[in-house]
Formats: C-alpha cells, sequence, structure tokens
C-alpha cells in the first residue's frame, strides 16, 4: 500500500488496518483496507499470522505421529484434518478399511460438522449485534461436545482416526443417546429460526449484500458452502465418494430459493442451518445401519509406505480440505501439504468487497465462516 | 426494496412481529432447566468424576507395571516422556531408572496410552494442572537414584492396570513450595539434560 491512487471528491483517502486484533475476523488476520469516507476502494487481506509451520512438522515426524497435528489445521473440524490425513495415508499404503470404521469415522465428522456450522451461525449473529443466539448454538455445541468426549476422549482437538480406522469401538449406550439428541436437535434448529433466522432486522442486513456470482466463486476456488450458496451444485461426499458417504441419503443445499439473491450473505447462512439439518440425517442412518466388524485394520506399528503421492480431499466444513502427501520409502512423508477452503475464500475478498461500507464487511466476513489457523496453517 | 409507502409500514410491522417471535422463545427459557453448571465450588461431585471413563487429562504412570519397552518414548510425537532402562550385569535384571513426564509439552494426543502394552501409560479424568511454576509440571515417577525391577507380565493373564478414574496420587497444588530445582536450568532443552540419571541401556 504505497501508493494511494483513490480519491473521494474532497480528494481523500484513508488507510485503515481492520485487525490483526478484531473481534470480527474470528482469529488473527489482517484486512488493510483504503476507504474513500465510508465505502471500501480497496482491501488487502494479509495472512500468516497464525502460521505454525504444520506442513513443516509433517516432514519431520513419523507417519503416525503426525496425527495431533492435523487436528490443528483446523481446530474448529479437527475430524476432517484427521480423515483427510489418514485417507492419504491408507491410499499410499494400500489398506482398506473396515466398514465399521468408515461408518464410525462418518458419524464423528458429521456430528463435527453440526458443530462447526452452530459455531458459524452463532458467531455471525454475534458479528452483527445479537448475541442471544450465538448462547443457544454453543448451548447445543456443549451437548455433542459432550459426545466427542465419550466417542474419542476430548473435546476440541479430537485425535480420534488412526491410520487404518478408529481406535475404539463406540461405548454402549452412547447410539440411543446420540439419536434422542438429534431427535431434539431437529426440534432446536426451527426454535433457532425463530430467534433470529427470521428477525426482519436481520434478514435486512444480510439480503442482496456481497452477492458472490458463480462464476467469480468458481474462478477463485471457492468451495463448501460459499460455493454451494453461489447456486452451484458440488459436494465431495456425493461428487467423488469417499468413506462410506455412498450409502447414505442426504440432499446437497445450494442457495437457491431463499429469500434475497442466490449467492449473498443470506444465502451463505442459510446453506448452513440447513446443512446441519442434512448432517443430522447423515447421523441417523449411520447410526441405525451400523454393521458389525472389526474397527481398525492390520496396519504395522512402524509405517512406512511405498515411494509414491497421493492427494485425498474430504468435504470439510470450509470446503474442501486436501491433503498432498510424497512418500520417499522412509518413515517419515517427504512433503505434506494442505488445501484449506478458508484460504481460498481469502481470494474472493478483493473482488467482491470494494464499494461495501465497513459495517457490511464484518457480515460478509462472518457469513464467509473464515477460521484463521486455517488460512495460515 | 421499500418502494411505496405500504412495503414501507409493511417492513416496520414484520420487523415487530418477529422481534417478538424471538423473544418468545427467549422467555420460554424461564422456565426451562437450566444448562449451566457453576464449576467448581457449586458443584455435587468433581468434574473429574463425572467425565467418561475415556476422557484423555494428563499421563499418569504406574511404573510397578512397565516393562521397560520404550514404546511410549517412540511414538510420543513431542518427546514428553523419557525413560532410562539399566541392566544389572549379575543377575541379568533390568531396572527403570527414569520415567519423566513433561505435562506442559504433552497435547494429550492418545497415542503413548494406546501403544502401551501393559496399560502403565494411561490418562487420567485430572486436568487442572495450573500451577505457579513450570517446573512443577514435569512429574517424575522414579526417583532420582531409585530403581525398580521391570514389570514381567504373566502369558494369558489381564494386565490389572490402575482403576478407572481413580485421582492422580501426585498433586501439585503447593503454591509456596519453591521450585525443586532453578527454573532457569530447566526451561527450553536444558531440561531433558541428563541430570544424574545413569546413562540409557539399549534393551534389545
Amino acid at each position: 500500500m504505497t501508493q494511494l491512487i483513490l480519491e473521494d471528491q474532497h480528494g481523500e483517502t484513508t488507510m485503515v488496518n481492520m485487525g490483526p486484533q478484531h473481534p470480527s475476523t474470528h482469529g488473527v488476520i489482517n484486512l488493510r483496507l483504503l476507504l474513500q469516507g465510508e465505502v471500501i476502494a480497496k482491501i488487502d487481506p494479509i495472512v500468516g499470522f497464525l502460521h505454525r509451520s504444520i506442513e513443516k512438522l509433517g516432514e519431520m515426524t513419523p507417519y503416525p505421529g503426525f496425527l495431533p497435528y492435523t487436528d490443528r489445521v483446523d481446530y474448529l473440524s479437527a475430524m476432517f484434518g484427521n480423515q483427510v490425513y489418514c485417507m492419504a495415508v491408507e491410499e499410499l499404503l494400500g489398506v482398506e478399511v473396515p466398514r465399521r470404521a468408515e461408518y464410525l469415522r462418518v458419524i464423528a465428522c458429521e456430528l463435527n460438522r453440526i458443530i462447526s456450522h452452530l459455531i458459524a451461525v452463532g458467531t455471525m449473529a454475534m458479528d452483527l449485534g445479537a448475541f442471544t443466539p450465538f448462547l443457544h448454538a454453543i448451548r447445543e455445541r456443549e451437548t455433542v461436545n459432550d459426545f466427542m468426549e465419550r466417542i474419542c476422549g476430548a473435546r476440541i482437538n479430537y485425535s480420534y482416526m488412526r491410520i487404518g480406522g478408529v481406535p475404539r469401538d463406540l461405548e454402549p449406550g452412547l447410539d440411543k443417546d446420540i439419536l434422542k439428541f438429534l431427535d431434539r436437535f431437529e426440534k432446536f434448529i426451527p426454535e433457532f429460526n425463530r430467534l433470529i433466522t427470521g428477525n426482519e432486522i436481520f434478514v435486512r442486513r444480510l439480503i442482496d449484500l456481497a452477492v458472490i456470482p458463480a462464476a467469480d466463486a468458481i474462478s477463485c476456488g471457492l468451495s463448501g458452502p460459499n460455493l454451494r450458496s453461489s447456486g452451484v451444485d458440488y459436494d465431495l461426499r456425493r461428487d467423488r465418494p469417499y468413506s462410506a458417504y455412498p450409502e447414505f441419503e442426504f440432499r446437497v443445499v445450494t442457495g437457491e430459493g431463499y429469500r434475497g439473491q442466490t449467492g449473498d450473505c443470506y444465502a451463505r447462512y442459510w446453506v448452513r442451518i440447513d446443512e446441519m439439518l442434512e448432517s443430522a440425517k447423515i447421523v441417523r442412518q449411520a447410526l441405525l445401519g451400523l454393521p458389525e466388524g472389526d474397527v481398525k485394520a492390520k496396519v504395522p506399528r512402524k509405517i512406512t509406505p511405498p515411494k509414491g503421492e497421493v492427494y485425498s480431499a474430504v468435504e470439510s466444513s470450509r470446503g474442501e480440505m486436501g491433503c498432498y502427501l510424497v512418500s520417499d520409502g522412509g518413515e517419515q512423508p517427504l512433503r505434506v501439504r494442505f488445501r484449506t477452503g478458508s484460504f481460498t475464500a481469502m481470494t474472493v475478498l478483493p473482488k467482491i468487497v470494494p464499494g461495501l461500507m465497513v459495517a457490511d464487511l464484518t457480515a460478509f466476513f462472518g457469513s464467509l465462516d473464515v477460521v484463521a489457523p486455517e488460512i495460515d496453517r | 426494496m421499500s418502494s411505496t409507502v405500504f412495503d414501507y409500514f409493511t417492513n416496520i410491522r414484520n420487523a415487530f412481529t418477529s422481534i417478538f417471535h424471538g423473544l418468545a422463545v427467549t422467555f420460554s427459557y424461564l422456565f426451562r432447566k437450566p444448562t449451566t453448571i457453576q464449576y467448581p465450588d457449586r458443584i455435587d461431585t468433581p468434574v473429574q468424576q463425572m467425565l467418561p471413563p475415556l476422557f484423555r487429562g494428563i499421563l499418569e504412570v504406574d511404573v510397578g507395571l512397565c516393562i521397560g519397552c520404550n514404546l511410549c518414548e517412540k511414538t510420543c510425537p513431542l518427546g514428553c516422556l523419557r525413560t532410562a532402562v539399566v541392566r544389572d550385569p549379575e543377575t541379568n535384571q533390568r531396572y527403570i531408572t527414569r520415567f519423566d513426564v513433561d505435562i506442559s509439552k504433552c497435547m494429550v494426543c492418545g497415542l503413548c496410552s494406546e501403544n502401551c502394552p501393559t496399560g502403565a501409560v494411561r490418562h487420567s479424568t485430572e486436568f487442572e494442572a495450573s500451577t505457579a511454576n513450570m517446573v512443577n509440571l514435569v512429574i517424575r515417577y522414579v526417583k532420582p537414584g531409585e530403581r525398580i525391577p521391570v514389570h514381567k507380565p504373566v502369558k494369558g493373564e489381564e494386565s490389572p492396570g490402575l482403576p478407572q478414574n481413580e485421582p492422580i496420587a501426585r498433586a501439585h497444588k503447593e503454591w509456596d513450595e519453591p521450585p525443586p530445582v532453578d527454573p532457569d536450568q530447566v526451561r527450553g532443552r536444558v531440561r531433558w539434560k541428563n541430570d544424574g540419571a545413569p546413562e540409557e541401556e539399549q534393551s534389545s
């Protein structure tokens, strides 16, 4: 930002740093804004404050030991980091995961998606000044966290999956408790909608705001709920099936048919609300049709995959999360690379934001559901 | 957007009604049971006992069960465990001379406790580890100079392991206790310097 070219009618522009410590940026990220009055003329997202060199750590850690680090790629949906890494190593090794383990993985992942989307909609409402819905969302999240604690022993950084399956079976009685929760959860969503989603002030704040056209969304590499809310019907769970997803019936939610335009902030909000219900449906199907069998395939303790490279991708709650792994036949990977949805969501900012007001940027940024550690890794 | 006067007033009406919809939801919570608990002083049972048995808390070690296989140290991605085994040249008996766990490094991933063949290393449900000095977070299960003979598991017999949810024996709550070592000496890498423990012998 050395040259200030843009000027308002008085010949004045202002450069404002939004962040790195800003409550609405959900983490440490700096948005450098060039303002003409209150209208944003240019935005420059500066990322890298939360870089923890997880990819480099992967090159220094043996294959099983890197698994806890994959939790930290995206701490709000740690299960997807686990899954994408395990899938990559399993593909390198040629290990077949038992079917029961795949089902357990799907259950854990979809519960994780519910958690993550609850945070997304809750914090989005909080960014716009409504604090109550956030507490309601957090309350439901805590219930799911209790289940996570019983499934894998931790509430945030799960470290649940292992190369070749999952470490242990569900504890007895847990499936009934989860089913009971899902019944309650499906009633909670309409209540949540009465509380905030249908609120006219909230709606007016979001509709027709920051519309991302489908062409822009694709060219910027958006994925996940942000892409689907622009009307692009694309979901890795259905279009590039992995794990046990082909065995379940679910609807891919797109941003069409809601109030306002397709691709605006309100559509992005609604896509997440509806995806939670779809996730609940998948969990229910998986729990009711849970097959018998082992939960872990036989994997040697010392994992040395053959030479080769592999890319695996899962539909995380923030878009496509991919893991690219190169093996040179040793105990440690030669290269680990993560592709995350939040980082690509940053590239859409310079296209959409110019012309918005500063206050609208908060709403737009909240609707993108960006997690700062996932941007930098 | 609102183009006519009618639309203008419709908007206002919608805003009012939707606010009352939301307030009705909030009001209904007046008659529901509270979901929060008042941690830590106003609960009947300690949180440690309410947690599920799988909960991964602070690592605890039953050295009497350790067979000295060194697997936990090898699997730990961070190197927060440190063990040493010596062999008596006369009787051929192996002794554990060192078993340290650095909780401040541990990221409770559960890899070590899963790989432990006898269940000597395991997670407790203890999680309140705040202390005034970081040195207190290094737990030495074998005191310097002590020699504990390795456990010899009987074939076909289940290892007893520690009872579930047993509170961890060690409790570093002595706030005014002077630190055992000069804190500057143990920070960072210096902490794992061979501080008097006998040289580690590679067990076959």
